[in-house]
């Protein structure tokens, strides 16, 4: 006879092999041959076990890391009440991408993103933020997943996770929060850690897990640096930023945890103080010297605030510690590209490959630095490859549009009107195909097309100085003057050192002045 | 650029003026035309004379200040457009008066008090014109065909309009008759406006010599007064409206009128001949113009500041860092020195003698009206008005001593900026070698690689092109471009499509719009509606709503068809990515 395993320990077993569901539904068994609550003295550690590990289970299928988590919402972004001046000294903000201190690259090199930001090598959530200008800018629908549209805070993720448990338990949630006794729970620290986590991760429900915190501590008191840690997320969740910083900050006098350190910068970050936040990075390498996420820290500031050189440095610095990390690889290869040594970016790509990332923008970028890098041998068939991988159409517009740019290279201009076309068949919203068909229209003579793809490129990317310019000169040369006058105003404020723009400035005014 | 700043430096940092007087709030709002200098009382202290706008509509007054003082003040029926002061005869004591032209009049003032009004004589009306207002007068045509035959005379006829049937015109229907009643019994007058003013020594060039008055008209002519009488002396006839004037010589010997038109051009009038002499034309409207001996000096529009013979022979053009407000003459005859004052929009007033620049006047404000000469009892003032309405005065300093240096520039400074370019790396050059030596070998897959892509790229194409997937048509009947915005957190979203049509003329009808999506995500209230006439050119924003039925937080695409009545084929094809509903829906 088969002697059948402890039910409990089984679990356990499974949800070290990470097989949640599983171990789930065996505690959920166990916990129906003996309720919880009824129980005596000698099953209820049994049961108390069971239960902990359950809510462990639940939370582990939902958990996502709460340092790299940060979307700023529409309303934190346009009724910020912590901004008091509007106007910030250059280097000390991140509101304004245009205050660079550390000469980064002019938009005629390297294209920005809707908020006026060099477009990165690595996409994260951060990266996609950024103030936008105006309400309507703020509910306009993202172009492709790499725009800047901002998310309300409680977006599509939060509120999906808050109901999937609900779905997926027909009699109801595992724990019912509003019969709970927080007060009971916060005196046990064996069961209370779990239910924290249970509540703040898998309910998303932060108003009842800060009370629990709150009783925690208070249990504790006021020593534990882990509960601390978690009023200051739970707060942050809220957007109480300053009672966060100082939870943390508390934290941090009991225990140095590099967490503690990320948490806290997220909450400077958040402040619009970059420059703190630098500070509090630089700190917390005194205490863990080469951490990565620190280092990593250092650098997407620095990337933020348009300091490229600063940002590669830590990057590199990143590089000597893991080099296997992804994201720094990624991001002074595209810095590469962008100070036109693309042999250089070329190998960073390639060392990407070689680490097993192999996916269609790889290819994608593969394919540009070897045409760029005058390896004409690689270029097509990486974008071959590019294109076998596609995911979705923006991949796939993405790919055309690069190849246009190759054609454009090799002079192929009726390749290349079809290649943009395609990239705008892919992406209804692609504006820089957009505007390079213009131009290809505009040899061609058809000059009522070629102005309706600028003016569609224009609405579409207002951020981009390049159709703004084009449509400058269309204009100019048709003799509309005023039109012009407008279109390089407009350029003017994409792009205020652009040279040309500035000349067809001077010589308009000149016409305007003349007789 | 270090050349260059530091002269800018000293130009600027040496000041060669004393700030004597500035009041910000003085509410003195005037051009260089209404401000002169003159010993009013005869008692050896010059004071300021200004013809103050106001606002424009109300407050137009003459004032008159001595040191920092108000010292009176006169009010105007009109808004000034040239003040001067003159001597008008021979008795003693030499007080000089002060003409004001405002409108068709010139009022002179004596001792500060109204003393004449000359009016400018009345142009001759289109007899049409006054048949039609005696038919008027007795009623005899009614205002419907009054206004018809006016508007005939006023697109046909060589003699323009009076001032009251121009106005008729403006009327509307219903106001018409009253105006009629009211006006009718009065004889109807042309009456031309003074544009500037200026004085001219009538017999002698001593500095307390009589003095005329010479006008410019809105009627394109220029008479000469005498200073007693104010009998018209000479007339002289422009081709067109003058603007600034210049005035040199004697009445009765030789003079010279430069003045500066509203078409552009200088002209140049002498004794003796109606019409102008000579004529330059500039390339931009005149803004200022200042005499410096025999040369005339004008600021232009276009940033520039050009120098001229009495002839019209150009003699130079400097170029200025901003647009020129207003000129005036700095003349200091115990010195002998001679500048021009040029006050730019950029809050400086720069000196120039010829073409060179001799020194900067910072300013608080944009200056409008610029005064030099003396005042009080001392000879090198300078006084300016702003365009908020403050009163500087300045004086030189006794010391100060411009010099002369040729300010043109040597090579630009660019030229010395050493480029920031990269360097070629090591790998570059080894891939560069290997290129060399695999030359052929490269150029053969790259070729081979091309015509792969261009077959791809064709068949792609072709594919789109045959389910119109792109949102903008190749047809050529019906040239269309497309794009859509979708706006909204959700569930709601507004969905506006952009519609134009690229043709150069021809209009597109008879087309409809389809949506194709999922209807268990979304719901639209009309998923196929007609799209009206669509005029080349123009951007056609079509509005609907969708609704999003599911709260699972996952979005879809939307397709939006163009179809042509009668086929079946879509035109074009927009892809709308959904961005996913962030509210929730209400049930």
């Amino acid at each position: 006879m088969e002697v059948p395993m402890d039910p409990l320990f089984l679990a356990w077993s499974y949800f070290r092999r990470r097989k949640f569901q599983r171990c789930a539904d065996i505690c959920t068994k166990v916990l129906e041959d003996s309720p919880y609550d009824q129980e005596s003295d000698s099953s209820l550690l049994m049961s108390e076990a069971t239960w902990s590990l359950k809510t462990r289970a639940l939370t582990e299928m939902v958990y996502i890391d709460e340092v790299d988590v940060d979307q700023e919402g529409i309303a934190e972004m346009m009724l910020d009440e912590n901004a008091i001046a509007q106007v910030t000294r250059p280097g000390t903000s991140l509101r304004l991408p245009g205050t660079s201190q550390g000469g980064g690259p002019t938009p005629a090199v390297r294209p920005v993103t809707q908020s006026g930001r060099p477009i990165t090598g690595f996409v994260r959530p951060s990266t996609q933020s950024g103030r936008p200008g105006t309400m309507e800018q703020a509910i306009k629908t993202p172009r492709t997943a790499h725009t800047a549209r901002p998310v309300t805070s409680s977006s599509g993720r939060f509120v999906r996770l808050g109901t999937a448990s609900m779905l997926t338990n027909p009699d109801g949630p595992f724990i019912n929060l509003s019969r709970l006794n927080l007060a009971k729970y916060a005196q046990k620290p064996s069961l209370s850690r779990t239910l924290f986590e249970y509540i703040f991760h898998h309910e998303n429900d932060v108003k009842n897990a800060l009370d629990l915190a709150a009783l925690a501590t208070e249990h504790a008191q006021f020593k534990d640096w882990w509960w601390k840690v978690q009023l200051g997320k739970c707060y942050y969740r809220l957007g109480l930023h300053r009672e966060a910083e100082k939870q943390f900050r508390s934290a941090l006098n009991h225990q140095e945890v590099v967490d503690t350190y990320l948490y806290l910068a997220k909450v400077y970050q958040r402040l619009d103080q970059p420059v703190t936040a630098l500070n509090l990075f630089k700190q917390g390498l005194d205490h863990f010297p080469g951490e990565v996420t620190l280092l990593t820290g250092i650098a997407r500031i620095h990337e933020e605030m348009n300091n490229m050189t600063s940002a590669t440095e830590y990057y590199k610095d990143v590089l000597k510690q893991d080099n296997t990390h992804v994201e720094a690889i990624a991001c002074i290869g595209s810095n590469h590209f962008y100070t036109d040594q693309s042999e250089i970016a070329l190998r960073f790509y390639r060392r990407l490959l070689q680490m097993g990332v192999y996916n269609c923008q790889l290819y994608n970028n593969l394919g540009l630095c070897c045409f760029y890098a005058q390896q004409y041998d690689m270029t097509l068939s990486s974008f071959e490859r590019a294109l076998a991988l596609v995911s979705s159409d923006e991949e796939q517009a993405d790919v055309w549009y690069n190849l246009g740019h190759v054609a454009v290279g090799i002079g192929n201009l009726p390749l290349a009107y079809q290649c943009f076309k395609l990239a705008l068949a892919f992406n209804n919203d692609h504006a820089e195909a957009y505007n390079n068909l213009a131009v290809l229209e505009l040899r061609k003579g058809r000059i009522e097309q070629s102005k309706a793809f600028l003016q569609t490129a224009a609405s579409l990317a207002p951020q981009m100085y390049e159709p703004h310019f084009n449509l400058a000169i269309l204009t100019d040369k048709v003799g509309d003057l005023q039109s012009s006058y407008a279109a390089a105003r407009k350029s003017e404020e994409a792009f205020p050192e652009h040279v040309d723009t500035q000349q067809i400035l001077k010589t308009l005014k000149q016409h305007f002045a003349e007789l | 650029m270090s050349a260059g700043s530091s002269e800018m430096k000293d130009l600027m940092a040496s000041s060669k003026w004393l700030d004597a007087h500035y009041d910000p709030v003085a509410n003195l709002y005037t051009f260089t035309s209404c401000v002169a200098l003159a010993d009013l009382h005869g008692d050896g202290e010059n004071k300021l004379v200004v013809g103050d706008l106001g606002t424009g509509l109300c407050n137009m007054k003459l004032k008159v200040y001595r040191g920092t003082g108000l010292l009176s003040e006169n009010t105007l029926l009109d808004l000034p457009t040239g003040l001067v002061s003159f001597l008008m005869e021979q008795h003693e004591p030499r007080t000089p008066a002060v003409a004001v032209a405002s409108g068709p009049f010139i009022y002179v003032y004596k001792n500060l008090r109204p003393y004449f009004k000359f009016t400018l004589p009345p142009l001759e009306v289109n007899p049409l014109e006054q048949d039609l207002w005696s038919q008027a007068k007795e009623d005899m045509i009614d205002p419907m065909s009054l206004k018809e035959m006016l508007e005939s005379i006023r697109d046909k006829a060589d003699i323009p309009l009076s001032a009251r049937s121009l106005r008729f015109l403006m009327l509307d229907l219903q106001e018409m008759v009253t105006f009629v009643n009211l006006h009718k019994e009065q004889p109807i007058r042309r009456q031309t406006v003074i544009t500037c003013i200026n004085t001219l020594k009538k017999n002698m060039a001593d500095e307390d010599a009589v003095s005329c008055l010479v006008i410019g008209t809105e009627s394109k002519d220029v008479y000469v007064l005498d200073p007693e009488a104010f009998t018209i002396l000479s007339k002289m006839t422009l081709p067109s409206v003058p603007t600034l004037m210049d005035v040199t010589g004697q009445f009765d010997v030789e003079f010279r009128i430069t003045v500066a038109c509203r078409d552009g051009n200088i002209y140049i009038l002498r004794r003796d001949s109606p019409k102008p002499k000579y004529c330059i034309e500039l390339s931009s409207h005149p803004v200022g113009l200042v005499r410096i001996g025999k040369n005339v000096v004008v600021g232009c529009a276009q940033e520039t500041l050009h120098g001229y013979t009495q002839k019209g022979k150009k003699l130079w053009t400097t170029y200025l860092p901003a647009p020129v407000t207003t000129m005036g003459l700095m003349d200091l005859p115990c010195r002998g020195f001679q500048a021009v004052l040029v006050a730019l929009s950029n809050c400086e007033v720069h000196l120039y003698r010829d073409k060179n620049l001799l020194s900067i006047i910072k300013t608080p404000d944009v200056v409008t009206s610029i005064c030099f000469g003396r005042y009080g009892r001392e000879d090198g003032t300078l006084i300016m008005t702003t365009k908020g309405g403050g009163l500087i005065v300045k004086i030189l300093k006794r010391t100060a001593v411009f010099d002369e240096r040729d300010t043109a520039p040597g090579p630009p400074l660019a030229q010395s900026i050493r480029l920031n370019v990269p360097k070629k790396t090591k790998l570059y050059v080894d891939q560069t070698m290997r290129e060399r030596e695999n030359a052929v070998a490269m150029h053969r897959a790259f070729q081979m690689d091309l015509s792969r892509l261009r077959l791809a790229a064709a068949r792609a194409y072709v594919k789109a092109l045959e389910s119109s997937l792109t949102p903008m048509s190749a047809s050529l009947s019906e040239p269309l471009k497309m794009n859509a915005v979708v706006q909204g957190l959700g569930p709601s979203f507004k969905l506006t499509l952009n519609i134009q049509n690229t043709a150069a003329s021809r209009p597109v009808m008879n087309l409809a719009i389809c949506f194709l999506y999922d209807e268990k995500l979304y719901s639209m209230r009309t998923a196929f509606f007609k799209i009206p006439l669509l005029v080349p050119g123009l951007n056609y924003p079509i509005d609907t709503f969708v609704e999003c039925l599911s709260d699972k937080g996952i979005s879809d695409i939307i397709k939006v068809f163009v179809l042509r009545e009668g086929k079946s084929a879509p035109l074009l094809t927009a892809h709308i990515n959904m961005p996913v509903s962030e509210g929730l829906a209400l049930n």
